[in-house]
């Protein structure tokens, strides 16, 4: 009964932040200067004809006339066509300006259907890495705050996180895959391609999270409890893997929640760079060349997961601390 | 750095008097630590660098020598110069210059930003905590949905087709991360409404800017900016991302994001080209990280311990 009224308030808000987050983009897309058609149909085209497509696209209406046409569509799961891509994979250049067809564009929805598996694989091994990462060094350095371990994990946080991922991409691909040849890097094909931006994403990932497990570990160590334990006669490990890093995992929980949109900014950038075909890659080139229709359904799913995440992450946090309510 | 770090990191409803003195606690106590020394050397040396050696040495970070082209680094390879520690790149032009002019650029819009931020942020934030009700409502919505876009996907879509012009680039790296501060600000100031001293304040006819402005501002502020240290750090990656997108500051100026991005297509023949503004960008950042992280512990250790 309790999750029911939670699950029902928390997708309610998350239909707000998704309608706001839509209406925001939709109208950002088209303040911002930067003219679709006139991609489209390319620069040597008379501007005539641009108007005269524009109209018939609509994009000339007021812009809540059209993010009422649109989000109608979307309401009814129709996230509309791409206005570039066609549906047979190439991509279409400004030449052929007299093709308005729509039907021969690619649906939004297959476009953000193929990539995202791509894109949620990656980051799944990201998080692996991280997590893996973070909870070694971490949970070390919480156990002994100023200890060696500490001092170690403050210092591999503080230079991981200055490194730019841009950067760091680059250089790894140069490392491993250039001299050493033992990682492929550039494009897609097979599993072998993710874990270079996999890896590359962790070292971008795995300051925030080693910094709060660590604290969070440490709070928990002076906590009353772990004396109790101790007088109990309950052994070290006992105390810290059964006890401490329960209580450590909510606020590591909601930072993997808050997380989302850094994680997505750093795929955004890693998987341009390295040519992987996820959902960053067709972001990219989607803002780009202005194609509104593929904008606006990345930023609808992606914003629709973001919500997604932040309820399993507060729902699981209910479940580690049951104290928990939201 | 997490929303929950900086709620964390939030002034405590502590006695107004007691926390007059709490920033220089906080520095007094960083400044014990090695993290914060280190830190502090590395940034100092980098920044006399940056603001000496390219007017001492003469050289013009745009001069092409098609004769010293492609020198490698000092001991880096063959035909190493003395005149260009850091070797040149493709067309002749000394490396280490160019290094330091770009980052003289990243450090000057990173803090113009996070300036931007600090002011938009608070400003919001404090709006929202202390009227409440519907206006807390709107800027708390705007921050959620904002929060769930990465911005570098609406920084992509207007420095795209507008020239990235300084300005322009300050404006959206300012403008990116303000609902982090709003978020925070509005928590402590709707803690802090309530209290006595802003009662009496109320009462005895302050207006709301007065309040806002005179009492609450000096209180919160000081608390943030020492978050906002690591926050420089952020923005100058967010700057060299954009520079290496084609949407920084433009070529010829050197930014760490163009030369790195020159650099890549030269990558298997000359790697110096694009690792080192990488290394240089990294060193910085990692003074800035290891003050700003160092003054997050000792503001944690002076907040739980007191």
């Amino acid at each position: 009964m309790f999750v029911l009224s939670f699950l029902a308030r928390r997708l309610a808000q998350g239909a707000v932040i998704i309608s706001l987050v839509s209406l925001l983009i939709f109208t950002l897309l088209r303040v911002v200067p930067g003219d679709p058609v006139r991609l489209m149909v390319g620069g040597m085209a008379p501007d005539s004809l641009v108007e005269k497509i524009a109209a018939e696209m609509g994009l000339r209406d007021p812009i809540l006339v059209q993010f009422g046409r649109y989000a109608g569509h979307v309401v009814r799961g129709d996230l509309g066509h791409s206005f570039v891509r066609p549906a047979n994979g190439a991509a279409t250049g400004g030449a052929n300006f007299d093709d308005t067809t729509r039907g021969e564009r690619a649906a939004v929805a297959d476009l953000i259907r193929d990539a995202l598996p791509m894109t949620l694989q990656l980051a799944a091994l990201a998080l692996v890495f991280a997590l893996a990462f973070s909870a070694l060094v971490g949970i070390a350095a919480g156990l002994r705050p100023g200890g060696a371990a500490d001092k170690i994990a403050f210092a591999v946080s503080s230079i991981f996180i200055s490194l730019p991922n841009f950067w760091l991409a680059i250089v790894l691909a140069l490392l491993f895959s250039v001299k050493l040849g033992w990682l492929p890097a550039i494009g897609y094909g097979g599993f072998s391609y993710t874990i270079l931006p996999a890896l590359v994403l962790a070292v971008e990932l795995s300051p925030v999270l080693i910094r709060t497990l660590s604290g969070a570990v440490a709070a928990q160590m002076s906590e009353s409890y772990v004396t109790v334990g101790r007088i109990r006669g309950l052994s070290e490990t006992r105390i810290v893997v059964a006890h401490v890093l329960r209580n450590a995992a909510v606020p590591m929980l909601n930072l993997l929640g808050v997380q989302f949109s850094g994680l997505l900014g750093g795929v955004i950038i890693v998987e341009y760079i390295l040519d992987y075909p996820g959902l960053g890659l067709l972001t990219i080139n989607a803002v780009l060349q202005r194609d509104f229709p593929l904008i606006q359904g990345i930023a609808i799913v992606t914003s629709a997961i973001f919500v997604v995440i932040n309820i399993v992450v507060d729902l699981a946090a209910t479940i580690i601390d049951p104290r928990l309510e939201y | 750095m997490g929303l929950d770090s900086l709620v964390a990191l939030g002034p405590r409803p502590a006695e107004p008097e007691a926390s007059r003195s709490v920033g220089r606690r906080i520095l007094g106590r960083a400044a014990r630590s090695g993290g914060f020394r280190i830190g502090l050397a590395i940034l100092a040396v980098l920044a006399l660098a940056a603001a000496l050696y390219p007017d001492l040495s003469g050289i013009d970070p745009n001069k092409m020598d098609v004769r010293a082209r492609l020198l490698p680094p000092l001991f880096g390879g063959a035909h190493w110069s003395l005149a260009h520690p850091l070797g040149t790149d493709q067309i002749g032009r000394d490396m280490l210059v160019r290094c330091l002019i770009g980052l003289r650029y990243s450090f000057l819009i990173g803090v113009a930003s996070v300036a931007l931020t600090l002011a938009i942020g608070c400003t919001l934030g404090m709006v929202a905590g202390y009227f409440g009700g519907r206006t807390d409502t709107v800027v708390m919505r705007i921050t959620d949905a904002q929060l769930s876009i990465p911005m570098i996907i609406l920084a992509i879509a207007v420095l795209g087709v507008s020239r990235p012009t300084i300005p322009a680039i300050i404006l959206v790296l300012g403008l990116s991360n303000w609902p982090v501060y709003a978020r925070v600000m509005r928590s402590v100031v709707m803690a802090e409404r309530g209290r006595e001293y802003v009662r009496a304040a109320q009462v005895s006819g302050a207006s709301h800017a007065r309040i806002v402005v005179r009492l609450l501002a000096p209180l919160l502020v000081p608390p943030l900016l020492f978050a906002s240290v690591l926050d420089i750090a952020r923005m100058m990656i967010f700057e060299s991302t954009l520079g290496f997108l084609g949407l920084g500051v433009q070529p010829p100026t050197p930014t760490f994001g163009n030369i790195i991005a020159d650099g890549r297509k030269y990558l298997l023949n000359a790697w110096w080209i694009a690792t080192m503004p990488g290394l240089f960008l990294g060193l910085t950042l990692t003074g800035i990280n290891l003050i700003g992280a160092s003054c997050e512990r000792a503001r944690n250790a002076i907040h739980g311990g007191a």
